[in-house]
């Protein structure tokens, strides 16, 4: 499902009104990887989140996806090209179905012919949605809905996937089964980046990381070669 | 900053000058029509500053101006059909209109933003058709349709009404003026940006927003008194008429809205559009409907907001205010 | 006979249904734009009467019949609904929240005047040789027009209905009006589809228009109180169901008939606003809403 393409982010700087959100960030992800994106509250990463989704759009910098640049498109332009984002929150639609919410994801041009076969495979990787197909979504636990959001993001056909802070809220053993899913989703061929709190778990399942803090990125690096201390001074600044 | 008794009477001289000038109008033996778009001025001024209280600074997009300026119109028609001296209709209007507004605070300040709107939508209508059955005063119809002449108005003169709109234009300036710089004013301030914040900082949020519709609908019932001490006959379906709404908002919008000076500036120009299109009756709401799409389209900010950020204008802004 | 049981009050209660269906199907438009995008369409009663006015200038000059004339009329209002949302409300959007309305407002003005300059205050009418026809329902005589308000309205309401459950663009508009953000993020032009609910919402209002024309006489300034009572069948309904909003029209036609009744003509629609303002401090979200 996947073609080679990359996503680039370098040097950006992206502010909200007069306020900089993110100094001078620059950010690779290369496809099959899973990267985690790790900081405290307020250290840019959901900025930097939705500059690659076309929320925000960076003042200076560059965008790239492939070779294809983003910096100035719109967010469903770039679900068009194969960036879906599974925000934080758990943002369904409450008053339709499940399988209306896994419908609607595949609202872009190049994911409606796959809906059938996209639809299966989440099913086989979330059955509990597939069981719950007829009923509102505003009736599903919070862990069900974060599934479903994840499914409605793979319904979008995506190369890249990118997941806000999926674990908020939620009980470890659902967010056991959500990294699970998530290797899974690897396996299939998506690239993932992911945002997280949590410095351990996020560890434990990516290829890389960056640590942000105060809107810049502190630490760049291969999960393997990480020392224990050098994240403490990231992320904490001692 | 302190202000010595010397920038105090600077700053003074000006208004009361102006003021004084005005005053002094209708003994200048001015031609009958300015006069009118004077009183008219004064009124809308007043009516506008009202609006721009609840819609610009305390969140409330009231669609119900009508409501009040009808309600203060019916009143002092009442007080002098029953004999009474017609100032006292002024202030009865004024109390009338404030308690009414008290009265549907209970059910309408329930309602949330676009809610809120469409519920002030629905009751001038409602008044209209009230006021329509109820005959107050041993219905003596004039032209259909529930009119009543304001009797006794013969006894006052033009001059006489004159005083009495400017005086209410004045001082909604200076209760804005007041208002704004005051805890209310605080406090609005704090709702208009976010409700819910506000709530949390301890504000009470119902009773501000519950201060600025009476107070505005004190003084629009008031204008609207005088309004029809002025025009010496009403009727439900003008009084009540949503007509009233746009003319203000129109003003307030032009002007610009959450902006102290906007009203005024609005309203000028206002009753100039009211002056220029007078031969053109026919497509004045026309204009008016395409300056108001243009000027939220273009400089939604309104005049004064648009003035607000230029460079010419904030240095003008400094060398008056560092004298 | 459920009619023999209601006995005197049968006339006015199914002048009350059937009238509600053209409230029902003036409102349903309006209920489209407002579940969707929270906007209050203040010129929505002037656009349905430019329906009406439309169906009269096609009847006057070529003898059209006003329910053919649809044909010309729905395409055209479906175009004009879609460059207003697109160049002015998007736009007004961006500003802050009451640019909408007061372009809302800006609106209806020039439209009112413009009727006026053309057709003058004097109130016009669709006459056509089945509008005054009546027939008989259980003991009462019922103006046909009536009748064929309350179909249309069951029709249009059915149609949106199915268009807004099955169509992914009508699936895309119900999503843009439950999570905006989250639609855009699933590759949904928020934009466009606002705007075609906005084109399918004044596509209605010529329906409307028309069913209104025929029903009652119209003037330039006649948007006015029928804003105010679509507004009141979507408050009573609840916003965003088009079931909700053809039962409020429902309630709101009987609400006006049994008040005419039992107060009196003059005070049927007295009747129909107290209806709206209770339910707006009871139950604001309307009877079906969420």
């Amino acid at each position: 499902m996947s073609q080679a393409a990359s996503l680039k982010i370098s040097n950006i700087d992206v502010f909200y009104g007069t306020f900089q959100a993110l100094w001078d960030v620059s950010l690779v992800v290369k496809p099959g990887e899973i990267v985690a994106l790790i900081g405290s509250n307020a250290s840019g990463k959901s900025t930097l989140i939705n500059t690659i989704s076309g929320v925000m759009h960076p003042a200076r910098g560059t965008a790239e996806f492939g070779d294809q640049d983003i910096s100035t498109l719109d967010p469903f332009q770039i679900v068009t090209l194969g960036i879906s984002q599974v925000p934080e929150g758990r943002r369904i639609f409450p008053e339709m179905t499940v399988l209306d919410n896994l419908i609607l994801g595949s609202y872009n041009r190049r994911a409606r012919p796959k809906k059938e076969q996209n639809l299966k495979m989440v099913y086989e990787l979330f059955p509990l949605l597939k069981e719950r197909k007829n009923q509102l979504a505003k009736t599903l636990s919070g862990g069900e809905q974060q599934m479903l959001v994840i499914g409605r993001g793979l319904m979008s056909d995506p190369k890249l996937m990118l997941f806000d802070e999926v674990s908020l809220g939620l009980a470890p053993i659902v967010i056991d089964a959500l990294y699970k899913a998530l290797r899974e989703i690897r396996a299939r061929g998506i690239t993932i980046l992911f945002v997280e709190q949590n410095v351990r778990r996020s560890l434990k399942e990516a290829d890389r990381a960056y640590i942000m803090k105060a809107g810049r990125i502190v630490l760049d690096r291969n999960v393997a070669e990480l020392q224990e201390e050098e994240i403490q001074k990231a992320y904490f600044g001692v | 900053m302190k202000i010595t008794i010397q920038q105090l009477r600077i700053r003074l001289i000006l208004p009361v000058v102006l003021i004084a000038v005005l005053a002094i109008f209708p003994l200048l033996g001015v031609p009958r029509s300015w006069f009118l778009y004077l009183f008219l001025f004064f009124i809308y001024l007043a009516m506008a500053n009202m609006w721009n209280l609840l819609a610009g600074y305390s969140g409330l997009m009231c669609l119900c101006p009508a409501a009040f300026i009808g309600l203060g119109g019916y009143t002092i028609a009442i007080f002098t059909w029953l004999g009474l001296p017609y100032y006292l209709g002024i202030i009865g209007g004024a109390i009338v209109a404030a308690a009414f507004a008290l009265l549907i605070s209970v059910p309408v300040f329930r309602l949330r933003g676009i809610y809120f709107a469409i519920g002030t939508l629905v009751v001038p209508e409602a008044l209209r058709i009230v006021f329509f059955l109820w005959k107050p005063v041993g219905g003596e119809m004039q032209g259909g349709g529930a009119g009543y002449m304001v009797k006794g108005i013969g006894g006052v003169s033009m001059a006489e009404v004159y005083w009495l709109a400017l005086a209410i234009g004045i001082i909604s300036i200076f209760l804005m003026r007041i208002i704004l710089r005051s805890r209310l004013g605080l406090g609005l301030a704090a709702i208009r940006d976010n409700d819910r914040t506000a709530a949390s900082s301890g504000v009470d949020v119902f009773k501000l927003k519950l201060y600025s519709f009476i107070i505005a609908a004190f003084v629009i019932g008031m204008a609207g008194a005088i309004f029809y001490i002025y025009q010496g006959y009403i009727e439900p379906a003008s009084a009540f008429n949503v007509r009233w709404l746009m003319t203000i908002m129109l003003a307030a919008v032009i002007g610009g809205m959450s902006t102290e000076e906007g009203p005024i500036v609005g309203t000028i120009i206002v009753v100039f559009l009211h002056f220029l299109l007078s031969r053109y009756a026919g497509i004045s709401l026309l204009i008016q409907g395409v300056i108001l799409v243009g000027i939220m389209l273009l400089a939604p900010q309104g005049i004064m907001g648009f003035l607000r950020k230029t460079r010419a204008y904030r240095s003008l802004l400094q060398l008056a205010t560092r004298r | 006979m459920v009619l023999e049981v209601l006995g005197d009050l049968s006339t006015p209660v199914i002048m009350g249904l059937l009238l509600g269906g053209l409230y029902a199907l003036i409102a349903l438009g309006l209920s489209l734009v407002f579940g969707v995008m929270k906007l209050i369409n203040i010129a929505h009663g002037d656009l349905v009467v430019f329906g009406s006015y439309f169906a009269y200038a096609a009847m006057t000059m070529w003898g059209i019949d006003p329910i053919l004339s649809l044909v010309m009329g729905v395409p055209l209002l479906f175009i004009i609904g879609f460059a207003i949302q697109k160049y002015l409300m998007s736009r007004a959007f961006a500003v802050s929240m009451e640019a909408p309305l007061i372009i809302a407002i800006g609106i209806s003005l020039i439209l009112q005047n413009t009727y006026q300059i053309i057709w003058s205050p004097m109130s016009r009418g669709l006459t056509t040789s089945y509008s005054l026809g009546g027939f008989s329902l259980g003991g009462a005589v019922v103006p046909i027009v009536y009748l064929l308000d309350f179909i249309a309205a069951l029709v249009v309401m059915l149609l949106l209905r199915e268009f807004l459950k099955r169509t992914y663009l009508g699936k895309a508009i119900s999503a843009a009006s439950q999570d905006k953000r989250g639609a855009h993020l699933m590759g949904i032009n928020t934009g466009r589809v606002y705007a075609f609910a906005f084109a399918i919402a004044m596509a209605t209002a010529a329906i409307a228009g028309v069913f209104l024309g025929l029903t009652f006489p119209f003037t330039p300034t006649s948007g006015v109180s029928f804003l105010i009572i679509a507004f009141g069948v979507i408050i009573i309904g609840g916003l965003g169901s088009m079931l909700g909003t053809f039962i409020g029209g429902l309630v709101l036609g009987l609400a006006q008939t049994l008040g005419g009744y039992f107060l009196g003509a003059a005070a049927q629609m007295l009747f129909a606003y107290l209806i709206v303002l209770v339910v707006l401090a009871v139950r604001p979200q309307g009877i079906f809403g969420r």
